[in-house]
């Protein structure tokens, strides 16, 4: 049996390349492709941990979490389709007028 | 059972329905409204006169109309009213005035063509109303409320003409002077409820039996840590700041000349029975309390005889009627508070009785001769009048006798017993009161001097401008109160002859003494008698003494009338005032009373209220704003973190996140 330590380092590896992506990506697109990583990196832990416990709930929950995901990434698609029609474009760095 | 008494209410309510028919209605009903007021005073007047009749058969009458705030263990806040035989009287007196100078407005301001009538009556009824309020008041703070409303009627019709410069100003004089002397009065009432819990004027829960209880130990009040008798006259003397303010006495009298600047009806309801008088009757009204106090008896003698005679020499030198009319009330008044300081309370009651009405005649028939006069009130352009206005003239006589003192007019008999009180009570060992008699004497002299001034200006010799020489007529409506008046002014007196009494031995002629000592125990003359802190001396017997007494005052008072008989009942009179010099100035511009008050305005008080300005400014509003502009300046500056840019919020979150994470890892211990 794979010791849980490895999943938690895939599981960190792969939350900390979505959160590089938010960092330093302008397009929304790859935005919300980073949140999707991120989500994933959770799922991760809680598939892991259900292994390791024996324990379905987890498994049940990172089922949860897809569908959520997939809600998730509509409304996202939607919220983009929108900042492009608006300002021409999908960089978030443009979309700045909802400030001081 | 329904009695008289049930009907009290209406007498007070009468006058608040004509004012304000006059002021709803006013401009559609015939004389602007002057029937509605005339009815209503008549009615208040004939209401007032049963009750009279029925407090003379013994019974008096106390009870709360109106609770308008209940007290949850603390002091209910109501409306009574209290009838005994001195507020039947001063309802008596009060009404009959009001009723009189309602007719008599008719024929100085409605025949004079004036405008704004209706405005002019609904004032009238409302100050009617107010002053009969004050009368029935069965608490201090009911009475303090009407007072105040006395005071704002006076502003209204003082300022009645309000196009012209003078009367406003002179209305917010006399709104403003004795406004500052009501704040006394206001502390006064606050510091009576807290002392004794109740401001009731009669029964056994009121507060000056509750004072006099307190005084000898048997009740505990809260004295605030002085002792009783100190705590007592400073809530007495709280109190007579208002007295002061509204009853016109040194130093607070300056308001008054300037009141003349009103409608000449209006100055006799003022001077004679109500807001004038009002300041008086509060005094005899509570004087159980102020008898327990003889520091405050003192002041009151003090101020009163020093009024007195500090306003009859400032009426020698005046030359518009209505101002020698206006010093003679201050210095009337200023008898009426010495009498009441000397432990005179019937003589005070007295003088306040004959001076209603000699006072109010003398207003009119001086109204009566202004409008003959086409409204000039100087009396050096006057002169003959006499043969041109008989009714006027032996009305006016009538009134400056009595004012004067000569026997037998009412003002002679009252006047005689407000000294004698003070004499006899200051022989009895007190040199207080004796400098306060010896002011008062000295004030009779000056009293008899300007009255017969004014008279022989007035209606002696001959017409001194063509105007005099054709006077304007005046009508019924003058004429009538007129002769009412002046029958009242000659034979008011009789209805108190003590100095018969005294020095023919006839007893029971002292009608007043009986009339006062009927009310219940703890508000009759005999027992005010009781509580006075002075004894009685007599030069000789207590018949010389009376004899003496009355004999000095009526011949200085014929002593003035003579000087004046002398200088200026002469076809032609000059003006002796010039042989004065700088005296003469000094009288003329009312010893710089006013000027002396606006120096403390402008010199005192200006300051102080910069200086608290200054401190309002800088240092209250100083904190308040450094605390919001802390605010501000910071809140400029964190708002530059809400860039708009996600990324940005993004890089904040996480930065967050890992300094939550470093924080939980240090605290809890992970690193080690």
């Amino acid at each position: 049996m794979v010791p849980p330590q490895y999943y938690l380092l895939l599981s960190a590896a792969l939350f900390c390349i979505g959160l590089f992506g938010i960092l330093t990506r302008r397009n929304a697109l790859l935005f919300l492709m980073s949140v999707e990583l991120m989500l994933n990196a959770a799922n991760i832990n809680l598939v892991a941990f259900s292994n390791v416990w024996g324990n379905v709930t987890g498994q049940t929950f990172g089922l949860f979490m897809m569908a959520l995901a997939a809600a998730e990434v509509a409304i996202g698609i939607g919220i983009i389709l929108v900042l492009y029609r608006n300002f021409d474009d999908v960089d978030v760095t443009k979309a700045t007028t909802m400030r001081w | 059972m329904v009695g008289i008494f049930d009907f009290a209410p209406a007498i007070v309510l009468l006058p608040f329905v004509s004012f304000l028919v006059a002021l709803a209605v006013g401009d559609r009903l015939p004389k602007g409204g002057a029937l509605a007021g005339i009815a209503a005073t008549a009615g208040s007047l004939l209401l007032a006169a049963a009750t009279f009749l029925t407090v003379a058969g013994g019974r008096t009458y106390d009870a709360t109309i109106y609770t308008w705030a209940e007290g949850i263990e603390a002091v209910d806040l109501t409306f009574g009213i209290l009838i005994d035989p001195l507020s039947a009287m001063m309802l008596l007196i009060v009404t009959l005035i009001a009723f009189l100078v309602h007719v008599f407005s008719l024929g100085y301001m409605n025949d004079e063509g004036e405008v704004g009538l209706p405005r002019y009556y609904a004032g009238l009824g409302l100050f009617t109303a107010s002053m009969l309020g004050f009368v029935v008041a069965d608490n201090l703070l009911m009475a303090f409320m009407f007072f105040e409303l006395v005071g704002l009627c006076s502003y209204l019709l003082i300022g009645f003409w309000f196009r012209e410069p003078g009367p406003p100003s002179a209305a917010k004089k006399a709104f403003l002077v004795t406004r500052f002397g009501d704040y006394f009065f206001l502390v006064g009432v606050v510091a009576v409820f807290a002392t004794f819990g109740t401001a009731a004027f009669s029964g056994s829960e009121s507060f000056p039996v509750l004072a006099e209880a307190a005084l000898h130990g048997e009740a505990t009040v809260n004295t605030f840590g002085f002792a009783p008798q100190t705590w007592f006259t400073i809530v007495g003397l709280l109190v007579l700041g208002g007295v002061v303010g509204k009853s016109a006495q040194f130093p607070l009298h300056t308001w008054l000349p300037d009141a003349m600047e009103g409608p000449t009806p209006v100055s006799a309801l003022i001077h004679a029975a109500t807001m004038v008088a009002a300041g008086v009757y509060l005094v005899a009204r509570m004087y159980g309390f102020y008898a327990l106090s003889p520091d405050a008896l003192a002041i009151i003698a003090l101020i009163g005889g020093f009024t007195a005679l500090f306003a009859a020499t400032m009426g020698v030198v005046k030359r518009e009627i209505k101002q020698v009319l206006a010093y003679s009330t201050i210095s009337q008044y200023g008898y009426m508070m010495l009498a009441l300081g000397g432990g005179g309370y019937v003589a005070a009651t007295f003088h306040l009785m004959t001076h209603a009405f000699f006072k109010a005649l003398l207003f009119l028939g001086a109204g009566s001769v202004i409008i003959a006069m086409h409204h000039n009130e100087d009396m050096w352009d006057m002169g003959g009048l006499k043969e041109k206005m008989p009714v006027t003239y032996y009305a006016f006589l009538s009134g400056s006798l009595a004012l004067a003192g000569i026997f037998p007019f009412s003002g002679f008999w009252s006047k005689d017993e407000v000294l004698y009180e003070t004499l006899i009570h200051g022989l009895g060992g007190s040199p207080v009161l004796l400098a306060a008699y010896a002011m008062g004497l000295l004030a009779v002299f000056f009293t008899g001097f300007y009255t017969f001034r004014m008279v022989f200006l007035t209606f002696h010799g001959e017409p001194r401008t063509q105007t005099a020489s054709d006077p304007h007529s005046v009508r019924w409506n003058v004429k009538g109160p007129l002769a009412v008046l002046g029958v009242l002014a000659a034979t008011t007196g009789l209805v108190n002859m003590v100095p018969v009494e005294k020095l023919l031995g006839i007893g029971g002629i002292d009608f007043l003494h009986q009339w006062l000592d009927m009310s219940t125990e703890s508000l009759n003359a005999h027992h005010y008698g009781e509580l006075i802190p002075y004894s009685s001396a007599y030069i000789g017997g207590e018949a010389t003494t009376v004899a003496i007494g009355a004999g000095v005052s009526l011949g200085l008072a014929l002593a003035g009338a003579g000087l004046a008989h002398l200088l200026y009942n002469v076809p032609e009179p000059v003006e002796h005032t010039d042989r004065l010099g700088g005296i003469k100035t000094l009288l003329y511009n009312n010893y710089y009373q006013d000027e002396y008050q606006v120096w403390l305005a402008n010199g005192v008080t200006r300051p102080v209220a910069r200086v608290a300005n200054k401190f309002d400014q800088g240092v209250v509003d100083g904190v308040v704003n450094g605390v919001s502009s802390v605010s501000l300046f910071s809140g400029s500056r964190v708002r530059r973190i809400q860039t708009g840019v996600v990324s940005n919020y993004a890089v904040l979150l996480t930065l967050g996140l890992t300094a939550l994470l470093l924080a939980f890892g240090l605290l809890g211990g992970w690193f080690v």
